[in-house]
């Protein structure tokens, strides 16, 4: 099988993937056993209003039909309107609202786990079994067991009360007031981004000192300490496959080849180990996605970011379940493109595809 | 150990039994041992067969047939067990000259090292007896001087890694299964009902003993984050109970809480593992003995339920499934256990996928195939052994994702309902005091998870080492993915 065939026959499949997913979503909040009627309404409930949403959800109509056309209605982009939380707006308005700040959040957790869990993961393959190995792997271990939200929920809390800390050991030091000041669980302000020309015009403004629309330090250092935590079970894995990988390449024949040659060991490093290290680590880095979603509600929760996580848990919980599946469908559609752009990173990548993958 | 064997390997085709008899000392030995080990805790190992033989009946019979089981249940608590806080005692007072009421009258917080202690001791003591009477067996009895499965039993003892996270995991059975011994006080006194218990204590000011409901004992034994409202790490309340790790914001004690804990995140990892590894393990049968359809149907599926988020899913699914009867089971784990069989077994099928497709190439399945033994006789004979290792490496990797997930979402207030404890609930109810003196209530239980799922991996580590010694050389991709946990 050609390599884009391979491609090709990956994106095929990933049709009735969707199509299971959506309908999972479907069944658990039109034909599950709570009423998403009485959820929307709650402790307001009066016959008449009940009747106006039935209808307005297309509740008196047969599942069958009902499926058929929220099939549709996903298939035209069309994701339903909010009950609860923002009552009458369109669900894909209210996600576009809130969806900013998860982006900002999930794009610092990768980076951040890249830039430290790959360098250390190289680092303790390139020098094996030396007490730093040892201790990176180690670090890599627990640190991808620690669960999220604990590490969260201890972070929050010494960064809050990280002046009365800091004066214990000596050091005068507030989180809240270094470079910038900021408080610790507020959503960052990202309305600077809404005017992109200021990074020119008004550097400063934009860059560092916040005004009234937030700047870009103090969105960033709002916004770090929720991507380690978020980042962390990555930045383990990308530890530990990227010393795998290393270790693996550099016992590798062709590296022993190039060391015959009589090559320096920094250009078999570079050239050789390096770029072949880092084929494995594709699917962690995507795979980074579902952590980053899944994680999102429970990090977003303890730092109070209202990002799409937290509204997503506040819509179930405030039985807002049309949002709740809007959101849904969302992920699952994001989660799928991701797997294919994953293939497709492969299929460009990796030449021995299509080969010995299936 | 070869030498002091009396048989010539290989020739001998004597039954067990007959080489039993024909050197009786060491298997009369061990099972005496065995017998002795099992009778100091008669009366528990009785209650609980009787517990889940009424269970049993309950369900098959209804109410009213249960008489006497019941009364055997309640005479069962009668028989003296060594493990227990009857024989054990750790609930006293101090009257001015001695304590009263506790383990010969050593302080409450000895007693309970003590019976924590002997508690430990004896696991670990049985499970050594047991790993004893297997290398009797194996050097003595059976019939083959070598199998396959020797070689990687030994590779795994010399695994220190794999031991490690072997010594974590059992450490964390005894806890989920000793819970109601182990802790200070009980589930029900102290967290169910405790304003249905009395406890005894030494008034000072009146020099008299009274008595308090635990309800109202525990209100003042509340840790809240100042030095005066602060049950801290092994101190002692003013009613002269004994909390080796703090006690919670509403003075619940955290070790008993934990304990009772630890049984529902073991069950819910456990039964959801069982039954997501029964599903891989069929399919991954099927499909590797029949290809075809079969295999593309379920690969479809798989990365069907592997496109859907995990912790929303979960939410998602508790949310609407709450007020069914389902959701009554065991506080809601029988609830989240289906729930995450659903969304594991894909998983578990991956990483048992490979395995399956190799053996199905080998010769013995062919000749099987050839003198016309049956598909399924097949699959459970010669394909199944071959394949259950690797369901232990995942299935150890993936208990250890689901007891964070289950955390997480008690955390967020779902999932398991009050008042079983929960160790997630326990972070959550700390969580104001984390930077305080009561920094306990958050950091035990997550330091505990973190502990266990570490060591878990761990574990998952040393069999894969020791059913695959090649795989620290092969790419290990593949397996970290299924692995990656759900980000809780």
């Amino acid at each position: 099988m050609s390599r884009w065939r391979y491609f090709a026959r990956r994106v095929v499949l990933s049709v009735p993937v969707l199509f299971f997913g959506i309908t999972v979503v479907f069944l658990l909040i039109y034909a599950g056993p709570i009423d998403p009627v009485s959820a929307i309404l709650g402790q307001q409930y009066t016959p008449s209003a009940a009747a106006r949403i039935r209808r307005n959800l297309g509740l008196n109509q047969p599942l069958w039909q009902r499926y058929i056309g929220f099939m549709m209605d996903v298939a035209t982009g069309n994701l339903g309107q909010s009950w609860v939380i923002k009552p009458g707006q369109p669900a894909f308005q209210v996600i576009w609202n809130f969806a900013p700040r998860t982006i900002w959040l999930g794009f610092w957790s990768v980076l951040i786990a890249i830039f430290i869990g790959i360098p250390l993961g190289f680092y303790a393959g390139l020098n094996p079994n030396t007490g730093g190995d040892y201790l990176a792997s180690f670090g890599g271990i627990v640190w991808r067991a620690m669960p999220n939200f604990w590490l969260a929920v201890i972070l929050v809390s010494l960064l809050s009360q990280s002046e009365q800390i800091a004066r214990v050991i000596g050091l005068q030091f507030s989180w809240s007031s270094w470079l910038v000041t900021t408080d610790v669980v507020t959503p960052p302000n990202l309305r600077f981004f809404s005017d992109p020309l200021g990074a020119i015009r008004s550097p400063q403004q934009w860059w560092i000192i916040p005004g009234s629309d937030g700047s870009f330090l103090a969105a960033l250092k709002q916004i770090i300490p929720a991507a380690v935590v978020l980042g962390s079970a990555s930045m383990g894995n990308e530890m530990r496959i990227g010393r795998t990988a290393v270790l693996e390449t550099i016992n590798s024949k062709y590296v022993e080849t190039a060391k015959a040659k009589g090559l320096s060991s920094r250009v078999i490093v570079w050239k050789h180990v390096f770029r072949n290290a880092l084929i494995p680590l594709v699917p962690i880095i995507t795979g980074e996605a579902f952590l980053l979603l899944g994680g999102s509600v429970l990090v977003e929760y303890v730092f109070a970011i209202n990002g799409i996580g937290w509204l997503f848990f506040q819509a179930v919980r405030q039985g807002d379940l049309p949002l709740a599946g809007a959101l849904m469908v969302l992920f699952i559609i994001v989660l799928v493109s991701i797997n294919i752009l994953q293939d497709l990173l492969y299929t460009i990548i990796d030449p021995r595809v299509g080969y010995d993958r299936e | 150990m070869l030498e002091q064997r009396h048989t010539a390997s290989g020739e001998d085709s004597r039954t067990l039994w007959q080489r039993i008899r024909n050197e009786p000392r060491p298997a009369v030995l061990w099972l005496a041992g065995l017998v002795g080990l099992l009778l100091l805790e008669a009366g528990a190992i009785i209650h609980f067969s009787l517990q889940i033989l009424s269970a049993v009946v309950t369900a098959g019979l209804g109410d009213g047939q249960l008489s006497i089981i019941a009364n055997a249940v309640t005479a069962s608590d009668q028989i003296p067990t060594l493990l227990s806080r009857e024989t054990i005692p750790n609930q006293g007072y101090w009257n001015g000259q001695r304590w009263v009421g506790t383990f010969l009258g050593l302080s409450p917080a000895v007693s309970w090292a003590t019976r924590a202690t002997l508690i430990y001791l004896y696991s670990f003591g049985l499970l050594w007896w047991l790993w004893r009477g297997y290398r009797i067996y194996r050097d003595r009895y059976r019939q083959a001087d070598w199998t396959p499965r020797d070689d990687q039993i030994d590779r795994f003892a010399n695994h220190t890694w794999g031991k490690f996270g072997l010594f974590v995991v059992i450490s964390f059975l005894i806890m989920a299964l000793f819970a109601p011994a182990l802790g200070p006080t009980t589930f029900v006194q102290n967290i169910q009902d405790p304003y249905e218990h009395q406890i005894q204590y030494f008034n000072d000011e009146t020099s008299t003993v009274e008595s308090v409901s635990v309800g109202q004992a525990n209100l003042d034994a509340s840790s809240r984050g100042n030095p005066d409202q602060n049950v801290g790490i092994m101190s002692y309340d003013r009613y002269d109970r004994f909390h080796p790790v703090g006690t919670m914001p509403l003075g619940v004690d955290l070790l008993t809480f934990l304990a009772y804990g630890a049984r529902v995140s073991l069950f819910i990892g456990l039964s959801s593992i069982a039954l997501a590894g029964f599903i891989a393990t069929a399919l991954g049968l099927i499909t590797a003995y029949y290809k075809g359809a079969a295999d593309l149907i379920t690969v479809v599926t798989s990365d069907s339920v592997q496109a859907l988020p995990v912790i929303m899913l979960a939410i998602l699914f508790v949310v609407v499934f709450q007020d069914t009867a389902i959701a009554e089971f065991y506080s809601g784990a029988v609830l989240l256990v289906i729930l995450f069989a659903l969304v594991y077994w894909p998983y578990l099928w991956r990483s048992i996928r490979g395995p399956a497709l190799q053996v199905v190439e080998k010769d013995w399945v062919d000749a099987a195939e050839s003198f016309g033994q049956a598909p399924r006789a097949i699959m459970q004979k010669h394909m199944l052994p071959y394949i259950v290792g690797y369901l232990l490496v995942y299935g150890s990797m993936s208990i250890g994702s689901i007891i964070i997930s289950v955390a997480g979402l008690s955390y967020l207030g779902i999932g398991i309902s009050a008042p079983m404890p929960e160790w997630g609930r326990a972070v959550s109810a700390g969580q104001p005091y984390v930077a305080s003196v009561s920094w306990h209530i958050t950091f035990i239980p997550g330091f505990l998870i973190t502990l266990v799922v570490t060591g878990l991996n761990a574990f998952g580590d040393g069999i894969r080492d020791a059913i695959d010694p090649q795989s620290e050389t092969s790419s290990g991709t593949e397996e970290e993915v299924t692995t990656g946990g759900t980000g809780a």
